[in-house]
């Protein structure tokens, strides 16, 4: 081998121009005058190197054809690697995807964490909420019914009168049961503005609900049936979930 | 630029060394043969030697075709680009190559433990 660094087709193409050149020189002498003739050993010799430089021409041929087969092994290679660099792009991507939606969770799920340990550090007993969602809905309201005007007498809480006016605070006032009802008359007319005030209905069927010696309450709904409703022994009950109403939307109002 | 070298790489593809002609001593041998003969044949008949001449130069002319057409073809050839030497080495690498990137793929894969810094 001549050196390692020619590469094979420089090679290649260098014995072409050797053979060209020999054989140019080989011709020529050929067709020389006499007296400028070469000797024929010198003729033997030119001979012999076109003949070597034949040979190897043929051998760099056949080692151009073993580089032909190690470069389609190398193409192959090559291709090999592309898939395999697409396939670690892709994977790369949906890793960067998955970082992204974790590090969204992780966000929102620290600062929930932040908000339990404030919420742990404070506690705030339950007792101030039912407190606290009082006074709200003694005083404030949050947001007006839709068809509410000025000087609606409506509110979006219940207030006082409607507190009264529900069964709840009539309990309290059941050994007075006669003057209860004309209470709860007047007080029915100045909240439902849209009923005639001097209407022929008794009393007891204008109101919504009626004491009846049993101790049951019947609801009537316009006429159509009454709904009865054991007050006796729900009444603990029904306190308790007043208590957690409200405390759940007072604990949502003071966010 | 683009379609020219895919171009040249399928024409490379197709070309194999089976396909360069480099029978170059036949043709060498025949120009020789043909003047010495003519030469030898008759000295003086300058219409022959003219005619041989010309023959001759027709051959001369074809193995310089020739010449220039293995070098054409060798240009073309694939993998010729580089020593033998040179090419086991981009060989060896572009195995190397492969390697490390299919072992990083199976590390993207297998990677499935997540550590969540404590904070």
């Amino acid at each position: 081998m001549a050196s390692n660094n020619v590469s094979t087709g420089e090679k290649l193409l260098a014995l072409i121009d050797d053979i060209e050149l020999i054989s140019k020189e080989l011709i020529e002498n050929t067709i020389a005058q006499k007296h400028q003739k070469l000797s024929s050993s010198e003729h033997l010799l030119i001979t012999e190197l076109l003949v070597a430089k034949d040979n190897e021409l043929k051998e760099a041929l056949k080692l151009a054809n073993e580089q032909a087969k190690i470069n389609c092994k190398m193409e192959a290679l090559k291709r090999e690697v592309e898939r395999q660099d697409q396939y670690i792009q892709q994977l790369q991507r949906q890793l960067k995807e998955a970082e992204q939606i974790l590090a969204t969770a992780i966000y929102q799920a620290k600062q929930k964490l932040q908000s339990i340990s404030r919420a742990n550090k404070r506690p705030v007993p339950s007792e101030d909420l039912i407190k606290f969602a009082h006074r709200i809905s003694a005083s404030n309201a949050v947001c007006a019914p839709l068809t509410w005007q000025q000087g609606d007498p409506r509110r979006p809480y219940p207030t006082d009168i409607d507190m009264r006016l529900g069964y709840l605070g009539r309990l309290s006032d059941l050994p007075i049961n006669g003057h209860l009802l004309q209470q709860q008359n007047s007080l029915s007319d100045l909240h439902r503005t849209g009923h005639p005030p001097g209407s022929e209905l008794p009393a007891s069927q204008q109101n919504q609900f009626a004491w009846h010696p049993s101790g049951e309450i019947h609801m009537t709904v316009g006429g159509q049936g009454s709904v009865s409703m054991d007050t006796r022994n729900h009444t603990a009950e029904d306190v308790e979930v007043m208590s957690t109403d409200s405390s759940s939307s007072s604990s949502s109002d003071s966010q | 630029m683009d379609s020219s070298e895919q171009n040249g790489a399928a024409l490379a593809s197709k070309l194999t060394v089976d396909d360069v002609d480099v029978e170059f001593l036949p043709l060498i041998y025949e120009i020789i043969r043909r003047y010495g003969a003519g030469v030898e044949r008759d000295p003086h008949d300058t219409n022959q030697k003219t005619r041989e001449s010309q023959d001759t130069s027709q051959k001369v002319l074809e193995l310089q075709k020739k010449l220039d057409q293995a070098r054409n073809q060798i240009r073309r050839l694939p993998g010729v680009e580089h020593s033998k030497e040179e090419q086991l080495q981009k060989l060896e690498t572009l195995r190397k190559q492969l390697q490390l990137k299919k072992e990083l793929l199976l590390k993207y894969r297998n990677m499935c433990t997540f550590d969540i810094p404590k904070s």
